[in-house]
């Protein structure tokens, strides 16, 4: 393992537009807002940024127009097709693209319409798509929602191990508090464990409404330089320790041919993203585990090892997760309460948690100087957070992880 | 059958490689394709097998039982065709054979499914031509 690059690259900048359900606007205009918020951020001009990469599920814009309407000229860029997992895998491409003299400054980008264009839960233009390959066998049965597909994971794991419904809500819990600390969130309301149980059932036995994320229309961007270049830029740099995507299990596009189906990518990523970085599980200080459901999170937590297999109900319902807690897990809100943008907001956040800047409702939040009062409507930035993990997931088979260091 | 059947049917891009899975549950049996070089059952159709790379594939019957591997049960399909049958439950079959396939557990109270509960193999003749290979329990 090349362990070679540690420490050598940062993030410079991150930005994003506002998350709504009915943006009216155009994924280019939503996405070129996002890098110039996140180029500001950093302190960067147009001539700085000579990389692009960007992630799409045949939802956004390509790069070519929006570097157009933001006077960039790209030495490197590429549209990559990915949801889930594809932004800490596209920050380890920007490393690689960084270190091979490809570029010197590369804009991370994820422009959807998530809610008003193509729906993640399957409805809209995706669910009129024609049936090729492994679909042949799974549409006729009417599999077609992400859902669907990653509850086969969920159901097994829930009756192998006695996992209940109450235990799940916990991490809706958890988010919904962090959330009401969050101006930029689209479901600020806190939710108790009653609210989830009484929502109605999406998915048998596992996900009712609010176990699922919030569909949403929206474009994130992070930046990503050398570390010596990051020194000289407008924001405390955040140095990238280690990075890993999009790591699979064995089986590809039919993973449920391959036990323990109970098992996600974690458990391949895991070790080595730890071995990469140099740090322990000890060392971490704050989370972004990916929530499209409260039980993709649940079952990272198990198998990237914060826990042992079959105690992540224990992890979750302990107080860990929760501001305030040992290692607090997407305090934005995450996918359940800030916005679904396919993994961008939990690496943004967790950005802004080691800068010690998080935009919570401390009136001197952007400087730096937060209460740590938990309570609705106050802070949400960790205290003293030094080394930070993301966990994205892309299916039960397919994950990424970052780990930072202020 | 009086008004059309409006949800996805099988109609494979590749029809050689899948016919053979079609034509038999239109006879009401269920076949999956085994390696002749390392006996290896596996699902779903390739040229090739998963275990030892053989092109020398041929399709063997198989007993149609099983347990249910895991299953979800939806209360809204995305799909509009299917809200007819909602609440109803999409499955993964584990073959006594060996390989696991996805199909839809039939002929059951939603709340008597277990995962590894004994399934068979029912064939639902859902147009004169298609045959869908669901299960109920055993
Ligand atoms: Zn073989």
């Amino acid at each position: 393992m090349n362990t070679s690059l540690r420490g050598k690259y940062c993030i410079a900048g991150v930005g994003e537009t506002e998350f709504s359900r009915g943006s009216n606007r155009t994924t280019r205009a939503m996405g070129a807002e996002a890098i110039r918020n996140a180029m500001n951020d950093a302190g960067l001009k147009p001539e700085d940024v000579d990389g692009m990469l960007s992630y799409h599920g045949g939802d956004s814009t390509p790069s070519t127009s929006i570097m157009y309407d933001l006077g960039l000229r790209p030495n490197f860029y590429m549209d990559c097709s990915g949801g889930g997992s594809s932004t800490e895998a596209l920050v380890g491409l920007a490393m690689g693209a960084i270190e091979a003299g490809m570029a010197d400054t590369v804009a991370i980008f994820r422009s959807m319409n998530g809610y008003s264009q193509m729906r993640i839960g399957g409805t809209g233009v995706r669910a009129a798509s024609p049936i090729t390959g492994i679909d042949l066998l799974k549409r006729p049965y009417g599999m077609i929602s992400a859902v669907q597909q990653f509850s086969f994971t969920f159901t097994r794991h829930m009756m192998e191990y006695g996992v209940k419904n109450e235990d799940l809500a916990h991490i809706k819990v958890a988010h919904s508090n962090h959330a009401s600390n969050n101006p930029k969130a689209l479901m600020k309301q806190r939710v108790t464990v009653e609210d989830v149980m009484n929502s109605r059932w999406i998915i048998r036995p596992v996900a009712h409404l609010l176990d699922c994320c919030l569909e949403t229309d929206n474009a994130t961007c992070v930046i990503v330089t050398s570390a010596e270049r990051a020194r000289d830029l407008k924001q405390k740099p955040v140095y990238i320790l280690g990075v890993q995507g999009r790591g699979t299990k064995p089986g590809g596009d039919f993973h449920y041919q391959h036990g323990p189906i109970s098992r996600v990518a974690g458990y391949y990523v895991g070790p080595r993203v730890f071995e990469l970085a140099g740090v322990t599980h000890d060392d971490v200080d704050v989370t972004g585990c990916y929530d499209a459901f409260t039980y993709t999170a649940l079952l990272q937590f198990e198998d990237y090892g914060w826990c042992e297999k079959g105690e992540g109900k224990d992890y979750v319902t302990s107080g860990i997760i929760n501001l305030g807690g040992r290692r607090p897990n997407n305090t934005s809100g995450g996918h359940l309460c800030e916005a679904y943008t396919h993994g961008m907001n939990m690496v943004i956040e967790n950005v802004r948690q080691l800068r010690g800047t998080v935009d919570d409702y401390c009136p001197q939040a952007l400087e730096g100087v937060h209460t740590y009062d938990y309570s609705e409507g106050h802070c949400r930035q960790v205290r003293d957070a030094e080394v930070s993990m993301n966990m994205g997931w892309g299916t039960p088979a397919v994950g990424s992880s970052l780990i930072m260091r202020r | 059958m009086t008004t059309e059947y409006q949800k996805p049917l099988p109609r494979p891009l590749s029809p050689e490689l899948t016919k053979p899975f079609w034509d038999a549950a239109n006879r009401h049996e269920l076949v999956m394709p085994r390696c002749q070089k390392c006996d290896h059952f596996f699902f779903y159709p390739r040229e090739e097998c998963p275990r030892c790379l053989s092109p020398d594939i041929q399709w063997a019957s198989v007993s149609g039982r099983g347990r249910l591997h895991t299953y979800t049960i939806v209360h809204q399909p995305v799909n509009p065709a299917f809200r007819e049958d909602a609440p109803h439950v999409y499955s993964v079959i584990q073959l006594d054979e060996g390989p696991r396939m996805i199909s839809n557990m039939v002929e059951c109270d939603l709340d008597d499914l277990r995962v590894d509960m004994p399934v068979v193999a029912v064939y639902d003749d859902v147009t004169p031509d298609w045959t869908l290979v669901k299960f109920k329990p055993a």
